[in-house]
């Protein structure tokens, strides 16, 4: 294999895939697109729920609603309560009157005048009488003989909950690297269907360059991407060789995959149709992690996984190399089992 | 008109335009779109408080929580796939009921009633879920509740979810796609590759060509409406109103489509023709996203009288009495549509060329 013509042939490859806008124009603008969404996205997760409270005298109880997962604003007055509550300061106000004690602690029923905003869905409405009864129960001494007794499985995330954009991580990175794949097959499938590659192979090329070339090409521009947008976005804060390492076998993986594309493809909108459900089945496992115990089981079918499993761990969860060389040992079998089959299945359109 | 020849030219359109991007286009954006949107604003990021239960007796704990707005509850035959089901987030919380729960409630017996808890489960969905399970509990024991809990609403706007606002641009983006785009790229496509010319010398008429390629457009149109509607869960009631509704809508959006074919000549014109007019078509859906803005405005576009019945139906479950005004209209327009058809084709005969 002869290093300097496979170089011109990378220089050739780059040129020609900036020199098609739709994929250049795409490569950039999404690139742009995924970093502005990860900042947009709120970085805290709220887990407690914010009301405001006018009390008078403030029942016992309400002192210890933190560890009802409620988080309570003391007003100075109605008004001020419900001026809150419509701004939407707040989800919910309760109006604690000042004969509220007294009249629990004499058997009689209490009020709590409770004011919703229009945004505050209904299951919130609900889920905040419900908490509200709970606690007059307590105050009351009413206890229940059945006791709840909680064992947290997994590690417990109470106060170091991951954010949504961080959840999302995996899945940007995913659909970045895809999107290369689509870039790559198209390239190929054009050099194909205009024959320059057999051209290509009448000069001193042969066709092991020829993918060596496509191969080097096709993982730098899938990886450099996907780890700008890492870098960027504080991706690689933690465990950056393990990111690296999973990104850069998630990228030999695509490329595998875009030469099997290209080579069911004619033109961009074949790629488009072969990509597209491609990019749909290997964004599934970042679902997963999105909304976590929306797949079952049969998700670890999909190559991905292993890579936004990999990733999801190590950058949100500080998770090592002995938590996850399993993951980047399957990835790597996945990369010899789709470059093998893209190369085998191109080289005989090739050929 | 012949109408084996417009079936034969609508199945070549099928067979040969599949495989064009537009009409891929068609097919996978308002679906991504979709998916995108109910992401962000719908129901599967929902951050309602989950419980799981494996109930070994026939408690009736599971219908008292069951009916609570403030939780989702699902149930599981086995605590081994409760305990999985919460490893894996699919609940917050799991409980496995005894079998002689509610015999020990009600008998004011001690009960410790193990439940494991997700990990990742937010605190507040936590505290939300042991006070809906003690409240079901007190429920099943006979406690009367010390409180009585008045609740208002404050505000004089109703409260709209994003999902529903957001339904209508879906809705039209998947009626302008296969409606719109398909037709008119398919006539388009076939000008540029001169087929049109080598189709004018067979006994298939325009009128037959036309037929061809509006149908395929109603049909994708309808097609896309419906799987739209369908993922959304918005499909209501009233399925042959909708129905019908949907198909006056993607005929009105085929003959513009013809239109928009007869009279332009490449596809880089077309597609800026389309970005130009895209205001026009999609201005409807700022009136159902912005309720601010007066419903008039949304009036004055055609392509409101195709949304808002839908919306009308499947949101509101209104009746034909309730739309009969706009579909009135929406026919006016599909008449007025296919005289502009005729129109444009009398004085556009050498449009094949």
């Amino acid at each position: 294999m002869n290093w300097q013509i496979v170089r011109a042939l990378i220089a050739k490859d780059f040129k020609l895939y900036f020199r098609n806008r739709f994929f250049a124009l795409i490569t950039v603008l999404a690139l742009v697109a995924y970093v502005v969404i990860y900042f947009v996205m709120p970085s805290m997760v709220d887990e407690t729920l914010e009301m405001a409270v006018y009390a008078p005298v403030l029942p016992p109880i309400l002192e210890q609603a933190g560890s009802q997962g409620l988080e309570l604003v003391l007003m100075e007055s109605e008004e001020q309560l419900k001026e809150a509550v419509i701004g939407g300061e707040y989800l919910a106000g309760v109006v604690v009157p000042p004969d509220f004690m007294d009249k629990l602690m004499s058997g009689e029923k209490g009020r709590l005048d409770v004011y919703f905003g229009t945004d505050t869905p209904e299951e919130l409405q609900d889920s905040i009488t419900v908490l509200l009864e709970e606690m007059a129960y307590l105050q009351t001494g009413q206890m229940l003989s059945v006791h709840v007794s909680p064992e947290v499985l997994g590690r417990d995330m109470v106060g170091i909950q991951i954010p949504m954009r961080d959840r999302l991580l995996p899945m940007l990175a995913v659909i970045i690297l895809m999107m290369e794949m689509l870039g790559l097959a198209s390239l190929i499938s054009s050099e194909v269907v205009g024959r320059t590659v057999q051209a290509l192979l009448i000069t001193p090329m042969t066709i092991r360059g020829l993918f060596a070339a496509k191969l080097i090409m096709g993982v730098s521009l899938a990886f450099v991407q996907a780890l700008l947008f890492m870098a960027v976005t504080g991706g690689l804060n933690q465990q950056p060789l393990i990111i690296i390492a999973a990104l850069l076998l998630g990228a030999i993986m695509v490329t595998g995959i875009g030469f099997l594309v290209a080579s069911g493809s004619k033109e961009m909108t074949t790629v488009m149709a072969w990509g597209f459900p491609a990019l749909i089945v290997l964004s599934v496992p970042a679902f997963g992690v999105l909304a976590p115990g929306t797949v079952s089981d049969w998700v670890k079918a999909i190559p991905s996984y292993y890579l936004v499993d990999a990733v999801y761990q190590a950058a949100n969860f500080n998770a090592g190399w002995s938590d996850l060389w399993n993951n980047l040992l399957i990835l790597l079998g996945f990369d010899i089992v789709f470059v093998w089959l893209g190369i085998t299945v191109l080289g005989r359109k090739l050929r | 008109m012949s109408v084996r020849r417009v079936a034969i030219l609508l199945g070549k359109d099928f067979k040969y335009g599949s495989k064009g991007f537009v009409f891929i286009l068609a097919i996978v954006a308002p679906i991504l779109i979709s998916l995108v949107l109910n992401l962000v604003f719908g129901t599967f990021f929902s951050q309602t408080a989950k419980l799981g239960i494996n109930d070994q007796g026939n408690s009736r704990l599971v219908d008292l929580v069951s009916a609570s707005d403030s939780v989702q509850t699902r149930t599981y035959a086995s605590a081994d796939d409760l305990k999985k089901a919460v490893e894996v987030g699919a609940v917050d919380m799991g409980v496995a009921l005894p079998g002689n729960f509610d015999e020990d409630v009600l008998s004011g017996n001690s009960i410790v009633l193990p439940a494991y808890v997700w990990g990742e489960s937010l605190a507040k969905n936590r505290g939300i879920l042991l006070a809906t399970i003690n409240s079901a509990v007190r429920q099943l024991a006979g406690q009367e509740v010390p409180v009585h809990i008045e609740t208002t609403t404050l505000g004089d706007t109703q409260s709209v979810p994003w999902s529903d606002r957001l339904l209508p641009l879906v809705l039209l983006v998947a009626v302008a796609m296969g409606g719109v785009m398909v037709p008119a790229s398919l006539m388009v496509d076939e000008k540029q590759k001169r087929t049109l010319t080598a189709l004018a010398i067979t006994p298939a008429t325009l009128g037959d060509i036309l037929a061809a390629k509006g149908l395929m457009g109603v049909i994708l149109a309808l097609v896309m409406s419906i799987v739209i509607l369908l993922m959304n869960q918005a499909f209501g009631v009233q399925t042959g109103l909708l129905m019908i509704v949907l198909g006056l809508g993607a005929v009105l959006a085929a003959l513009f489509g013809l239109v928009l074919g007869v009279l332009i000549k490449d596809i880089t014109t077309l597609f800026a023709t389309i970005k130009g007019i895209g205001i026009l078509l999609y201005a409807p859906v700022f009136v159902y996203m912005f309720p601010q803005i007066p419903q008039w405005i949304g009036k004055i576009f055609p392509t409101y009288y195709i949304v808002q019945p839908v919306v009308e139906i499947s949101q509101q479950g209104g009746s034909w009495s309730a739309i009969a005004t706009d579909v009135f209209i929406l026919i006016g327009l599909d008449l007025i549509l296919i005289g502009v058809v005729v129109f444009v084709l009398r004085r556009t005969k050498q449009f094949a060329v």
